[in-house]
């Protein structure tokens, strides 16, 4: 006893050796199916068995898309995964990436190995996929003249677009023959020059789909000019010609929709275009009037006749005050005079006289304002307010008055 | 305008022309123009499709066909 190993050493060490062991790591094991469980967490947990003994198996949730069907106790399958050590209960077990009922197993292997071939040619790669045409006029479809598929596509691509012509090559799509014929389909809807083709047929098993995975088709179906919507079973089965393809549907009905445009929508689509073009050049024409129609007021306000007749209106405006103010001097300044005429009336003589003041004139008419200007016996005019005195100087004294009284 | 114009050509030109129309800096006489081409544009769309509703047609090998 010279070495001592832990629990935890050995199963490592276990583990290393079945991580490195290149079969261990990619294998397919068949058996019969028992004590299977859908956890709710989305694995599987079940036991492969055959008259020899079990092995236990798990499928975890992220490799769920390698089950195709619903797995039940008691059913054949062949299980791809990695055997590989569980180390907390010192277990080997099998991760299962892909399960398959028994029977489709061989032709599984055939299907993985044409796959390899094929994609290490570059058949699926991508720079090859001829784009799918919007809008067609002609469509081919390879399929068996009866069945769901045909009428499926019938169907859809008529209440897509009535007006499609549709030519059928109506082909073997499964037993013996079926791969020659769909690549006769191929080949002469090609040449027939349709815009694109459609090739497909109902769900079926592995072996119903087989041709879908022959090279032969998977050859014309590359070197087919037109271009190719592959749509073979349901949504879950793949075969080659799907990969090949120019495009894959999931579905017959699925192709139909991708194939064929809505010519509803592309009614609608033109309205729309001639919708908008109609608005924007309405749009353009109201802008375009309301451009013309602002340089029309511009020029109007610029314009001669409008520059006389504010040059008129300017006159009038003048010829107005001028006026007014003539007319507030003419009436000042016959207030002025009245205030004179006024004046002057307290000044008049003859008003002097009616008040019984008189005016004395000598015999030369001159006013006699002096004493000194008369002497006895002079002549002398009176002027009263109705009439004149003559009177006669009798006598005359001389005194002083205060002129200021 | 060219035969052999697809829809989808003819959907790109009446993007472009509608993008002209929307521009203000063009010209009356070059909308009048624009908007004219795509009238006709949609007029070759609508005739593009030929409006007769289609027999389906099985072919042979030999390229031969009959109706359905």
């Amino acid at each position: 006893m010279q070495n001592i190993y832990t629990v935890g050493q050995v199963n490592a060490y276990i583990k290393n050796m079945f991580a490195q062991d290149f079969m261990l790591g990619r294998i397919y094991i068949k058996g019969e199916v028992s004590n299977c469980k859908y956890h709710t967490s989305g694995h599987i947990y079940f036991t492969l068995k055959d008259e020899t003994g079990t092995i236990a198996c798990v499928m975890f949730a992220g490799q769920r898309s390698g089950l195709a069907f619903s797995m039940k106790e008691g059913q054949k399958v062949i299980v791809l995964g990695s055997v590989s050590i569980y180390e907390r209960d010192g277990r080997y077990q099998l991760y299962a990436k892909e399960i398959l009922l028994e029977g489709s197993g061989l032709l599984y292997q055939k299907l993985e190995e044409l796959k390899k071939k094929l994609e290490e040619m570059g058949m699926f790669s991508q720079e090859y996929k001829q784009p799918i045409p919007r809008y067609i006029e002609k469509l081919g479809i390879v399929t068996a003249s009866t069945g769901a598929a045909v009428r499926d596509i019938i169907n859809i691509a008529k209440r897509r677009n009535p007006y499609l012509q549709i030519i059928l090559y109506p082909a073997l799509v499964q037993g013996e023959g079926a791969a020659e014929s769909i690549v006769k389909g191929i080949e002469t809807l090609d040449r027939y020059r349709v815009d694109t083709i459609i090739i497909g047929r109902g769900g079926g098993s592995i072996e119903d789909l087989w041709a879908f995975n022959e090279e032969i088709v998977a050859r014309a179906v590359f070197q087919c000019s037109t271009p190719i919507i592959s749509a073979v079973g349901h949504e879950t089965d793949t075969t080659i010609s799907d990969y090949v393809a120019d495009l894959r549907a999931p579905t017959p009905s699925a192709a139909a929709e991708l194939a064929v445009f809505d010519y509803g929508a592309l009614q609608e689509k033109l309205w729309d275009y001639q919708r908008r073009m109609g608005s924007l050049l309405k749009n353009k024409l109201i802008y375009i009037r309301s451009i013309a129609e602002n340089y029309s007021l511009k020029l109007n306000y610029l314009s001669p006749v409008s520059q006389i007749r504010e040059k008129r209106q300017y006159a009038a405006d003048l010829e107005n005050r001028l006026q007014e103010n003539m007319k507030k001097l003419i009436l000042n300044k016959r207030y002025q005079l009245d205030i004179y005429i006024e004046k002057m009336n307290g000044l008049s003589p003859l008003q002097k006289l009616n008040q019984g003041y008189s005016f004395v004139a000598d015999e030369r008419g001159m006013a006699v304002t002096d004493v000194e200007q008369v002497k006895k016996d002079d002549l002398l005019r009176i002027h009263v307010a109705n009439g004149e005195i003559s009177a006669k100087v009798l006598d005359k004294v001389k005194m002083r008055r205060n002129h200021n009284g | 305008m060219d035969k052999e114009m697809t829809l989808e050509e003819a959907f790109v030109e009446l993007d472009e022309m509608i993008k002209k129309l929307e521009d203000r800096s063009i010209t009356l006489e070059d909308s009048f123009q624009e908007y004219d081409k795509g009238m006709k544009l949609l007029k070759y769309c609508n005739d593009k499709i030929d409006k007769v509703e289609k027999k389906i047609l099985i072919i042979n090998e030999d390229g031969e066909t009959h109706e359905f």
